[in-house]
């Protein structure tokens, strides 16, 4: 008798089991397979939406109040956070470096096709953005800046430290942006999950060197306190 | 039903255990390491071969080229290398003395010797810790390189003979299964080779090979550190547009990242197979006790008489689940402990994948969401036995 009972609720067990696969459903969701990176870190933003050159736009939830507080909902410090500043990247440029002060003079409707001076003209021009000049007024400041990440140095899946870079495909496909637009971050604590090209905000001390020494070019360093995902 | 879910908990927790040690292994093997140049190439290939010792490089670079690079005013130091010889499946790596200064893997940890020093004279040869370990050799031994790579050794650099300077201490690196000697024993031990093969008698002898210019003329790749690491665009602009032969110049973190992202789509379907074995294990589980829930109609309904209340019927369907999950679980953790302790030494051997004993925090989510999803399958048939009324297990139904 019994034996007859349990083939028939064997039926019963396949047939009344929506609640077990709501339960699948839960195992698959939270695993961590679907979840990009490992679970816990910042889903740093895809870069698929980007295209070679593309730039950040200032805090794209308050565009207009540049210098205000940048407490994003990412930052969890929102006390030592307001005391960051923001900035964009022109603001990392001398505003009185003009890289087309060589050019003075030269005037492109004067020139015949293939003149090799429009050649010389753009290999000055060239030249003079590799050694463009640093802002020294930034060191020392705590600021704020998004931009697009290269790592350098990781361990494991944690990036210790990194390039900040302008724009999207900085470092591939067209000739590398200027000294000054570049910034070398250090993080305080280790990034887990930040891969080539993500887009981060960074928040940190900038320091400047701003003459060429034995020890390097000029350029920025930024130690960074926040790295949060962008926007 | 114990034996089935350890099995799929081996499957899972291997496959994440790999997955995430492989990435661990391979970012670990390099660190300050600005700029890796070689032939032109793919970026993944010319970090695999040059940094992993993965597959055969394409092609070899001049030494002028490389000098080019070293006088670069932006780099602070370049380690050349020269691949393409072995000894007895190790393989052979000619280099100079800056490799130990400034070659640095994990936290930025440097070589150390355990015995011996750097190679100080040509056929000095300074040995890894897994070649000391597996072909038992001490500082003073005397090896014999093979020509080209594998572990056949059929064509043989015997007649000159190198000694062993010093032992490295164990990084868990590619370097562990390296021979290293200096890029003029690689030119030396090649001068008898001119043809491709050992010209029948010709045999330059090891005590004449002074006599001929033993500088360098090719390496196969090199690792470059900048004096600042945000420099780094224009040095590889410099590299790549490097007139006198193509070269490539990648940042091995950018490279490593590109391999990952074609990687990480095997390692999503291997995950979410195993993912689906688990749950194909405990959905067995639910469906043999709610099978035999049938059979238990009338012991349950026996408790329930003498005084148990529908829940202490469900809590006790449940911790029978939760045990069975719970020893299925364990034994699939020693079972995958035994296994990657027999694996460990075939993977660190073919590709250089370090495994250490210990579950990283990821696995330790993955199997205890095992456990919480285990448990909560088997609220299923307590919930159904729950619901079984006294009197429908009483009575017998014929």
């Amino acid at each position: 008798m019994a034996k007859f009972h349990s083939t028939h609720s064997i039926q019963l067990a396949v047939f009344r089991l929506p609640g077990f696969f709501l339960l699948l459903a839960f195992f698959l969701l939270a695993s961590p397979v679907f979840s990009a990176g490992s679970a816990g870190s910042p889903a740093p933003s895809g870069n698929r939406d980007y295209k070679v050159g593309d730039q950040l736009a200032p805090d794209p939830g308050k565009a207009k109040t540049r210098s205000a507080s940048p407490a994003s909902p990412g930052s969890s410090a929102s006390g030592s956070a307001a005391a960051y500043k923001e900035k964009n990247w022109d603001d990392l440029m001398p505003r009185n470096w003009d890289p087309m002060a060589s050019l003075k003079g030269l005037k492109l409707e004067n020139l015949k096709d293939s003149d090799p001076r429009a050649m010389e003209a753009l290999e000055k021009m060239r030249e003079a953005w590799s050694n463009a000049p640093v802002e020294p007024a930034l060191n020392g400041e705590r600021i704020r800046i998004p931009g697009f990440v290269i790592p350098l140095e990781k361990s494991g899946n944690k990036v210790k430290e990194f390039l900040l870079v302008p724009y999207f495909g900085a470092c591939i496909h067209t000739p590398p942006p200027p000294p000054n637009q570049i910034i070398h971050v250090r993080a305080a604590r280790p990034v887990a999950g930040m891969r080539t090209m993500d887009t981060m905000w960074v928040s940190g001390i900038m320091q400047v060197r701003s003459v060429e020494s034995e020890f390097g070019q000029a350029g920025y360093q930024l130690k960074a306190e926040q790295v949060t995902p962008y926007p | 039903m114990a034996v089935s879910i350890a099995l799929s908990v081996i499957l899972l927790l291997g496959v994440e255990q790999l997955r995430t040690q492989a990435r661990e292994s391979f970012a670990q093997s390099i660190s300050g390491t600005d700029l890796v140049v070689g032939a032109r190439t793919s970026p993944i290939q010319l970090i695999l071969y040059a940094v992993f010792r993965l597959g055969d490089a394409t092609h070899n670079i001049r030494w002028s080229s490389f000098q080019a690079v070293v006088t670069h005013p932006a780099v602070a130091w370049a380690v050349p290398i020269s691949l393409g010889d072995s000894h007895r499946g190790f393989s052979v790596v000619g280099t100079n003395l800056d490799y130990f200064e400034h070659f640095r893997y994990g936290d930025g940890r440097s070589l150390a010797f355990t015995a011996g020093h750097p190679f100080a004279d040509i056929f000095d040869a300074v040995i890894g810790a897994e070649v000391a370990s597996q072909l038992d050799y001490h500082v003073g031994d005397r090896i014999v390189l093979n020509h080209g790579t594998g572990d056949l050794g059929l064509a043989e650099h015997s007649d000159k003979p190198f000694k062993v300077a010093g032992i490295l201490a164990r990084t868990g690196l590619p370097v562990d299964r390296s021979v290293h000697v200096s890029l003029q024993a690689i030119q030396a031990i090649h001068l008898d080779w001119q043809g491709g093969a050992p010209l029948p008698g010709l045999s330059i002898p090891a005590e004449y090979v002074r006599k001929f210019d033993l500088a360098p003329k090719e390496i196969t790749a090199a690792l470059v550190g900048l004096k600042n690491r945000a420099g780094v665009f224009q040095v590889q602009r410099f590299i790549n547009h490097y007139k006198g032969e193509p070269l490539l110049a990648v940042l091995p973190g950018v490279a490593l990242d590109e391999l990952w992202s074609i990687v990480s789509i095997v390692e999503k379907s291997l995950l979410g197979i195993s993912v689906l074995v688990v749950a194909v294990g405990l959905s067995g589980l639910v469906a043999v006790v709610l099978a035999g829930l049938g059979e238990r109609r009338r012991e349950l309904a026996i408790l329930r008489s003498v005084g148990a209340g529908p829940l202490v019927v469900l809590v006790l369907l449940a911790i029978e689940g939760a045990m069975v999950v719970l020893t299925g679980s364990l034994l699939g953790l020693s079972g995958l402990f035994a296994a990657s302790f027999f694996a460990a030494s075939m993977l660190e051997a073919h590709l250089g994948i370090t495994l250490h004993a210990g579950l990283s925090p990821e696995t330790l989510q993955l199997l205890l969401l095992v456990m919480a999803t285990g448990f909560l399958a088997s609220l299923i048939p307590g919930y159904r036995a729950y619901r079984l009324s006294l009197a429908d297990g009483l009575t017998p139904r014929l």
